[in-house]
């Protein structure tokens, strides 16, 4: 491949991870104002909203560590979505994979841990413990589902995935082939887009009580961002791995949004888990589907 | 002369000097040049670590019982060897400025301390050069009482850790006499080769009770399950500096010594081939779960403790576990994973036990509920330990994650799914452990009678500073350590990993150029967002907000106890101690059966005596 053409490529993935990334948030606002009676917000509200953070009067900085931290949170992200093919963009996926992949998402989390620690306050670190207890909840079902897909499709290539299940048709999609480790993948994505009924370690119904306790203006803008960035990028790993991923965005949209739209809807209507349970609950169920998707895969 | 006779005279010589100088002032400073000329000498047989070279032989041999006694090294003593002077030489540089002075003050013999590190450095590299079972058991028992020397050194409490060591050694060196005495029984020699050749006409309950042997022996140096008890505390309590280089390198010295003997010598495939009755399971595999258990459980230990240098210390048990596992797994992206990772982990391992030690040294306290924001005092230290972290967490970019990327994949393509889950399971908790470690240090809140803290003297950042750009750059090409662990790939016979200096040349493989590149370019435009922003106006550390009520300079409060409730509420109850009580067990039985055989030994008891000999001699003469 040409090497400008990469380049290029590399500069658009994020751009456009963020732009569907804020399509999701308003997707998700909206979906939760629906089903508690609301209109909703506006079209352009989540782009409102960011622009707001970032030119506000009052920025509060903790520290070097602090700025940098969230620096590494957005900027975490903005690398690892160069190793997530898209339709038409590979970027670096035949440069990392599937492991390398799961192991970059945690350099956005660490960053936030060490912005959030360098606050100085309290209220903050209980929440990154809280976080830190809630990644190893969902990590462990994932790495079973992440395993899975390698084994089925003999790769950890994502792009390899893709063009897999694009040339076998349906019936060699992940969701056919594994339905059970889809099941687990879809019960873990909540928890890990950080939202009900797993959000207790993001607290955003009382700021005052989790990580986001010391972040104002610019920081909770790149919290946003970095929100956004998540949304996109469960989305699509879910549809890579289980819905064929897409040669086409017209195919390709559809499957991330309703991905990311499922969890969302069922989510709202359930009350918040303590963070012992949401262990309790990550090492019961998905697990046992898990592991029992994994004997069903490899026989 | 050849280049190792040059190596192993030099290392001799900085025995002798470190114990007739260590107590000068430049006496520290002189030792470390000795080691940077250890590292020249090794350096001058570099072709073992590329393979242009298979052995370099020493020219003193001595013969005993018609058995020639040899010393040689190649590319996998030459390997294990970087590492071991590597460690050797940032240790001492870091002993050599304020910290020995400050450990002479309080009454450490200097002479002592460099003295035992120059030993062990010395006996490690006699290990490393054995050339056949024979030199490998002096080598070993040199190893072995080299390293009690320097767990000793501080005396009191440190005392009862190393007799501990030293006891477990000593079981340890008796199972391995016990596996090299069945050797010479079958082969009728010491020789590698004759071993070698041996072992696929072994039968099977011989071989069983070999490699039961020779595992429990090297298992109790590497302390893998579940042998796993004596090191952390033995490692925490060794002065400073020395705790860094044993947690570096020497328990390592178990894993080369499996790595010739049972790996080389009597091959992983004859392992494949002894199935343990009644399961699914043969040998390797039960090596593979000792080694995913010596993860797991070593590093959920760790994750209870509220002592850096014991946190850190139990880390290093768990590590191992990657190692063990990766080269058990011995195909060629296992086995290079495991072999990076000794490269790897000791890298960061020695510098976190230096930042670890420069806190001690600035604020007497390693205690993790003690300690608390001391990032804005000790910048350069933070960030040492922030790049340790992320190494020994095995995140991007740093070279842990590459290490333990090749076992993962290995064991993807092995087909072990649960094998996998145990070294993911491990991975996650190291990441939350090391998070408790650099925030109860460094982030948080200032303790008061921390405000006038400085940061730690050169003499101490330098070699930190320095093996934090060991960390990175091995991490951004892992190509370089790569090229050494093919040469010893392909001298124990593994297949060898075709790599490139980014990484692994495979479909699905790595390529870590590209990955740390965009990275920091991903880090760049974060950056770039982030000033794009309106400006930020700095506080006081002290400045925030708790829900309704102002946290003031006058309540502190340093979240740093008990950090993962939740988690701890689920798995606190499955903490027993059953490994301890297990200890405890054996040394009460043996306590009792050395009573029992006092007791009939040595007091009069002759009515006994005189009995058992009777049905004794009855016996014999009836039947």
């Amino acid at each position: 491949m040409h090497f400008l053409e990469l380049l290029v490529e590399l500069l658009l993935m994020p751009i456009l991870a963020f732009v569907i990334g804020l399509a999701m948030v308003l997707m998700m606002r909206r979906i939760g104002a629906r089903i508690q009676r609301r209109v909703g917000p506006p079209v352009l509200q989540p782009i409102y909203d960011i622009i707001k953070l970032y030119s506000k009067d009052t920025q509060i900085s903790h520290g070097l560590m602090h700025e940098i931290g969230i620096i590494m949170a957005v900027g975490g992200y903005i690398a690892a979505e160069t190793l997530l093919p898209v339709p038409g963009l590979d970027g670096l996926a035949d440069k990392g994979g599937a492991v390398t992949l799961a192991y970059m998402l945690m350099i956005p989390a660490l960053g936030m841990a060490l912005g959030v620690g360098q606050c100085a306050n309290p209220n903050g670190s209980i929440g990154i413990s809280r976080a830190l207890t809630a990644m190893l909840a969902y990590d462990i079902p994932f790495i079973l589902v992440i395993f899975g897909a390698s084994y089925v499709y003999g790769t950890t290539n994502l792009a390899e995935m893709i063009s897999i299940q694009q040339q076998q048709g349906v019936s060699s999609w992940g969701i056919v082939q594994m339905p059970l480790l889809a099941l687990t993948a879809l019960l873990i994505l909540p928890a890990i887009m950080g939202k009900h009924p797993f959000e207790i370690y993001v607290a955003p119904a009382e700021i005052a009580t989790g990580p986001m306790v010391e972040m104002s203006g610019k920081f909770m803008g790149g919290l946003f961002v970095m929100q956004c960035f998540q949304l996109y990028t469960a989305g699509v790993i879910f549809t890579t791995l289980f819905l064929g991923g897409g040669v086409y965005w017209i195919t390709f949209l559809p499957k991330i949004f309703l991905v990311v739209a499922i969890p969302m809807s069922v989510a709202y209507l359930f009350p918040r888990y303590r963070t012992e349970d949401v262990l309790r609950l990550m090492w019961k169920w998905p697990m046992l589907l898990g592991l029992i998707g994994l004997a069903v895969v490899m026989k | 002369m050849t280049a190792l006779d040059t190596l192993l005279l030099i290392s001799a010589i900085t025995v002798g000097v470190a114990l007739l100088a260590g107590n000068w002032r430049v006496g520290g400073w002189l030792v470390t040049i000795l080691y940077a000329l250890q590292g020249a000498a090794l350096l001058m047989m570099s072709g073992l670590g590329y393979s242009t070279l298979t052995v370099v032989q020493s020219s003193f041999s001595i013969e005993v019982l018609s058995e020639q006694l040899l010393w040689r090294f190649d590319a996998l003593s030459w390997f294990f060897a970087l590492i071991t002077i590597g460690a050797g030489l940032f240790s001492s540089w870091f002993a050599s400025g304020e910290w020995g002075e400050r450990y002479r003050d309080n009454g450490g013999s200097l002479r002592l301390f460099h003295g035992a590190l120059a030993l062990n450095v010395f006996t490690m590299l006699v290990l490393l050069a054995s050339g056949d079972l024979l030199t490998l058991f002096i080598g070993w028992e040199l190893v072995s009482w080299a390293s009690f020397l320097i767990m000793a050194l501080a005396g009191g409490k440190a005392f009862g850790y190393a007799m501990r060591y030293i006891s477990y050694a000593f079981a340890g060196a008796m199972a391995l006499l016990g596996g090299l005495l069945l050797i010479y029984a079958e082969v009728g020699s010491f020789d590698f080769q004759s071993l070698k050749e041996a072992a696929p006409q072994m039968q099977a309950s011989t071989l069983w009770l070999l490699v039961v042997l020779l595992t429990s022996g090297f298992g109790v140096k590497m302390a893998i399950l579940p042998f796993h008890l004596w090191q952390a505390k033995a490692y925490a309590q060794t002065p400073g500096p020395g705790a860094a280089f044993l947690g570096a390198i020497s328990s390592r010295m178990g894993l080369f010594a499996f790595i010739v003997v049972v790996v080389q010598l009597i091959g992983i495939s004859r392992l494949v081939e002894m199935e343990i009755p009644f399961t699914f399971l043969d040998a390797q595999d039960l090596l593979a779960w000792i080694a995913v258990f010596t993860i797991i459980i070593p590093t959920y230990i760790a994750l209870r403790q509220h002592d850096a240098r014991r946190l850190l210390a139990w880390h290093g048990v768990g590590q191992t576990g990657y190692m063990l596992l990766g080269i058990v797994i011995a195909n060629d992206l296992g086995s290079a994973g495991g072999l990076m990772h000794v490269f790897n982990y000791a890298s960061y391992q020695a510098m976190l036990f230096m930042v670890v030690v420069a806190v001690i040294h600035r604020t007497g306290t390693s205690d993790l509920n003690k300690l608390g924001g001391l990032f804005t005092r000790m910048p350069l230290s933070y960030l040492a330990m922030l790049i340790g972290i992320i190494g020994l967490a095995g995140l991007p970019p740093m070279n842990g994650f590459v290490s333990k990327w090749l076992i993962y994949r290995s064991l993807i393509v092995d087909g072990s799914p649960l094998l996998f889950l145990g070294a993911v399971i491990g991975t996650l908790g190291t990441i939350l452990s090391v998070y408790k470690l650099i925030h109860n240090i460094f982030l948080g809140q200032l303790r008061v009678e921390h405000v006038a803290v400085r940061e730690a003297p050169l003499s101490m950042v330098i070699p930190m500073m320095a093996l934090a750009v060991i960390v990175f750059v091995t991490g951004y090409f892992p190509g370089l350590v790569l090229d050494w662990t093919s040469a010893v790939q392909a001298s124990i016979g593994i297949p060898v990993l075709a790599h490139h200096l980014g990484g692994v040349s495979m479909k699905g493989g790595l390529d870590m150029i590209w990955i740390v590149s965009v990275l920091l370019i991903g880090f760049g435009f974060g950056t770039l967002v982030f000033f794009l922003g309106g400006r930020s106006r700095r506080v006081h550390q002290l400045d925030n907000y708790a829900g309704g009520h102002f946290l003031t300079a006058e309540t502190r409060y340093h979240y740093s106890d008990n950090f993962y409730p939740g988690l701890m509420h689920l798995i606190g109850p499955w903490y027993r101690n059953s490994f301890e009580w297990l200890e405890r067990g054996v040394i009460s039985a043996v306590d009792t059966l050395s009573t029992a055989m006092q007791g009939l030994y040595r007091n009069a008891h002759p009515s006994y005596l005189l009995l058992a000999a009777v049905v004794f001699a009855l016996s014999w003469v009836i039947v």
